[in-house]
């Protein structure tokens, strides 16, 4: 409880309140059936759900590659090389099939590539190493949460949040504290996960640019594979390439496989968080299985097949976002990604809408606090190469009967 | 006492608004003054999105000594006005919420000299133009006039269960003003 008479300039919720708060919220989306489904099915066009099959709109799997013959052989190629794990910390040995994935990676992004088991543990592992003790860091609030928790780990660093992509904020707090620290970290997403919408690169080239001190470092995991060069993302493809920019990258989603992945622009900063980073000495590899199939997505996107995919996907993408034009179906962003959010205006509306979608054959994911803010409320969707364009036809239709006011 | 009548002058359909009823021109001013302090209360917690809520102003309309509690279903928080902007900020800056607006829909006002105490019915929305409501509730407000003006002593509302069965079109306006204001 809060005690009165103490005029706090700062406030903090208890930790144990904020777990109540969670579990009693989750435990009424879950009571309620909108979280926690099983399909006993693969998951491609359809998803199976209480013995229906529904059109699946829901995956983040953009280029559907985890159905992919290439991938599928990675994987079976890579358990018959070195069985279902390689059991050893990397520390002291790694399956080759690392060294393979980061030459692959590497080629893919441009820079020096350390895989990580998880894009969090690549968080984890990257941000106490890189972030130094007299540095500033500022974090986007719609920042992953495997970002927010990993600058828990700054200890001595001072964390400012930034109100969401606001670059007149930013701006500000260059000018505010630059001759207080040595570095200023901007943390950010390269495409946020609810609302779908792109950092703005363009203004961050520029204060990187003007501010010697700004360093970012973004978490692409949303747009790693489906966009940009070789796949290599939406940061990468639209910052210049700069010794004061890390970005990490997701080997699940659009990439189909397992794991994470730090880019650098320089070897010493990857040897420094291969050398340091706590997850990356004490956490267990990507298995072999996964790395396998890592491997073989690598080969993928270095292959002309990548940009074909690429290309129908934003086919798809144009496609939807022009219809819901037409329609007057109204998203929270208009940016070309695979991520859409149609916003509500109360938690029971999304959640009816969220039934009434399911209903009628398709499959979308209701979305709530602590997800998004508690007043932004609403359907989140996603557009993958198996969606083709009749479902998304029928999609618009309902969400247009759906929509608020 | 006041139990005992308030049911059977609701029955008579005694309680009606104060306009309607011939008060006196004193109770017409306190409450003219009441609906300023409660529709700047209301505005000064409301924002849009990018945002905050109009600090100074909601500074002005509260007493230095002043009490802002909410009911949760986890806990009660008890805060003065600076905790009360402090947790609020912390909501704002890690995204809990990224615009505000709440609106009264209803109001029971019962004076008694230099003091109020109004139950004010409230919906919150996503934003003024939202069609659908978040929330709904009750402000318990207690209010005391010193040199003229009125400012709030205590904010209480319930952010628990009780509001998933409430429906602000069922709450009845009333107003009820006992002995003389100064």
């Amino acid at each position: 409880m809060a005690k009165p008479g103490k005029s706090p300039t700062t406030y903090q919720f208890a930790r144990s309140r904020v777990v109540q708060t969670v579990e009693r919220i989750i435990t009424e989306g879950r009571e309620e059936g909108m979280i926690w489904h099983n399909s006993k099915d693969s998951f491609g066009r359809f998803l199976e759900k209480d013995g229906k099959t529904l059109l699946n709109f829901a995956s983040c799997s953009y280029l559907s590659l985890h159905l992919h013959d290439d991938l599928k052989a990675g994987a079976i190629s890579a358990i018959e090389r070195f069985g279902t794990q390689f059991s050893i910390s990397r520390m002291y040995y790694q399956c080759q099939l690392y060294t393979d994935l980061e030459l692959g990676l590497g080629r893919m992004t441009g820079g020096h590539v350390l895989v990580t088991p998880s894009t969090s543990l690549a968080h984890q592992a990257a941000l106490p190493v890189l972030v130094g003790d007299d540095d500033l860091a500022i974090i986007d609030q719609f920042a992953h949460a495997s970002l927010h928790v990993a600058t828990k780990l700054l200890a001595s660093t001072p964390v400012i949040r930034l109100r969401h992509s606001s670059m007149e904020q930013l701006e500000s707090y260059l000018i505010e504290h630059g001759s207080k620290y040595l570095k200023i970290w901007y943390i950010c997403d390269g495409l946020y996960s609810m609302r779908g919408d792109f950092a703005p690169f363009a203004h961050l080239a520029r204060l990187q640019a003007m501010y010697p001190q700004l360093h970012l470092y973004v978490d692409d995991a949303h747009a790693v594979g489906w966009h940009g060069c070789n796949g290599r993302g939406a940061a990468l493809e639209h910052l210049p390439q700069s010794d004061r920019t890390v970005v990490a990258l997701s080997l699940n989603k659009s990439f189909s496989a397992a794991g994470g992945a730090l880019v650098f622009s320089r070897q010493e900063l990857k040897d420094r968080v291969h050398m340091c980073g706590g997850p990356l000495i004490f956490s267990g590899p990507v298995q072999p299985p996964m790395l396998g199939a890592a491997v073989a997505a690598a080969h993928l996107h270095l292959s002309p097949e990548l940009a074909r995919m690429q290309a129908e996907l934003m086919h798809r993408i144009l496609y939807a976002r022009d219809l819901a034009d037409r329609m007057g179906v109204r998203f929270v962003s208009q940016d070309a990604t695979p991520i859409f959010f149609l916003p509500h205006d109360s938690p029971q509306w999304a959640r009816a809408a969220a039934r009434a979608f399911w209903s009628e054959g398709i499959y979308v994911c209701p979305v709530n606090f602590p997800a998004v803010p508690v007043n932004m409320p609403g359907i989140r969707f996603s557009i993958t190469l198996h969606n083709d364009f009749s479902d998304i036809d029928r999609f618009m239709e309902i969400a247009l009967r759906l929509q608020p006011g | 006492m006041k139990s005992t009548w308030l049911p059977i002058l609701a029955a008579a359909n005694l309680l009606q608004p104060l306009e309607k009823r011939d008060t006196g021109q004193a109770n017409a001013v306190m409450s003219k003054e009441l609906n300023g302090v409660l529709g700047k209360l209301y505005q000064v917690i409301s924002f849009p999105e990018g945002g905050c809520p109009d600090w100074e102003g909601m500074a002005k309309l509260f007493l230095d000594c002043a009490r802002i509690t909410r009911i949760t279903p986890e806990a009660r928080d008890e805060f003065d006005v600076d905790g009360f902007q402090a947790m609020l900020s912390e909501l704002l800056e890690s995204g809990v919420y990224t615009s505000f607006f709440e609106c009264e829909v209803g109001r029971r006002t019962e004076t008694f000299g230099s003091m109020a105490h109004v139950l004010s019915a409230y919906e919150t929305k996503r934003d003024a133009a939202a069609t659908a409501r978040l929330g709904a509730g009750v402000n318990s407000i207690q209010l005391v006039r010193e040199q003229g003006t009125w400012r709030i002593l205590s904010l209480l509302w319930d952010e628990g269960d009780s509001h998933l069965a409430f429906s602000p079109e069922q709450f009845q306006n009333m107003e009820i003003h006992y002995g003389q204001t100064r």
